[in-house]
């Protein structure tokens, strides 16, 4: 049974866990052979927490991970660009491989803020890897390394991504009813 | 694999996690209404793995949030006091809050998070585990909810790491000595 806002489903359960298995093995084949000092996954909270669990574990080749939180300036439904970093990453990630775990990539203003930030830190590499793109919101280009899916421009919640903190733990990710944003 | 050989044996399997959490997820379904509006509290970086497939079997309408704490060392292995790094975005003063662990162990750091939780004057705070090490208590904690009672062994995986390492294993399994004894 569907909650009353979400419209339909876009993306169901066995479609996000063949894709996360498909990146994840993309992922431990390009790093092969890499050590666990010298990986490290960043995931970016709270949205990105689900993917991050799922991703993770089904890696072959050892890594480190860590979190970052972040905030938007306003509390409104528009981004507007700036970012605020809340929680920085524990680790140093001079020299490591680092990459970058979101769940969607929207205007992209805080994708590229954070590769200007990891890029700053001397890494050996760093790469992005996005669960779901929405092309038609971009408003910075935001060069991505591995991409779940690209999905049209529809409020989506459910595998970490939420409307006003609800619809963040559903297993599938499902597009909202216009009725329950368009206020 | 290397991260495999490190391992002595599988002590929980995936299967065997799975199931518990989906029947753990019903315990809380049980007991929580939409009314109660909960705050999930994890406690990062140990317990985001065991949040993410917990959160996915809840019915009622919940919400995140996420702490990160470090320890002082020695004195945090006495007293349980750490520093906060990460706080709550959420005032949880009035609110239904759920602390979501990897591991209850000295529960110690959990006393003290439960304490200091407590002078924000939340509803209720309730403490759901995956692992439970009662062996190794040394201060009383009321643990509400939790997956699996584990022997005093040292325990790695789904979450729980050792040197930042074997966290993304999808099972629980006990290291080798050998590995820690160095």
């Amino acid at each position: 049974m569907l909650p009353n806002s979400v419209d339909y489903i876009l993306l169901d359960e066995a479609a996000l866990q063949k894709r996360v298995q498909e990146l994840a093995d993309q992922i431990s084949a390009d790093y092969a052979g890499i050590r666990n000092e010298d990986f490290m996954l960043i995931g970016v909270l709270k949205g990105a927490f689900i993917f991050m669990a799922d991703l993770t574990r089904r890696l072959t080749v050892p890594h480190r991970m860590d979190f970052i939180a972040l905030s938007t300036y306003a509390d409104t439904a528009q981004a507007t660009g700036a970012v605020r970093l809340i929680m920085d990453t524990r680790a140093d990630v001079a020299g490591r491989h680092v990459l970058l775990v979101e769940d969607i990539l929207d205007t992209g203003y805080t994708l590229a803020y954070l590769q200007r930030l990891f890029a700053a830190r001397g890494p050996a590499s760093l790469r992005t890897c996005v669960l779901l793109s929405k092309p038609e919101r971009r408003k910075v280009p935001v060069p991505v390394d591995y991409l779940g899916f690209t999905i049209p421009d529809v409020w989506v919640v459910g595998y970490g991504l939420d409307f006003a903190d609800r619809f963040r733990t559903l297993p599938y990710i499902a597009a909202l009813k216009p009725q329950a944003y368009q206020k | 694999m290397s991260m495999y050989d490190d391992i002595e044996k599988i002590l929980i399997s995936e299967e065997e996690l799975q199931a518990r959490i989906a029947e753990l997820g019903d315990e809380m379904n049980a007991f929580y209404t939409d009314a109660d509006r909960p705050v999930l509290v994890c406690i990062l970086k140990g317990a985001f793995m065991f949040l993410a497939d917990l959160t996915r079997h809840l019915k009622f309408r919940h919400e995140l949030d996420f702490m990160v704490v470090s320890s002082y060392g020695r004195s945090t292995k006495s007293s349980g006091i750490v520093r906060i790094l990460l706080d709550l975005e959420t005032n949880i003063q009035d609110r239904n809050v759920i602390i979501v662990e990897d591991i209850v162990d000295t529960g110690r750091t959990l006393s003290y998070i439960l304490r200091h939780f407590q002078a924000r004057h939340p509803a209720s705070v309730r403490i759901c585990s995956l692992l439970n090490k009662p062996s190794r208590r040394e201060v009383e904690i009321p643990v509400d909810f939790y997956g699996f009672k584990v022997p005093d062994e040292f325990v790695v995986g789904y979450g729980l790491d050792y040197a930042e390492e074997y966290r993304n294993l999808p099972f629980i399994g006990v290291l080798k000595p050998a590995v820690y004894t160095m």
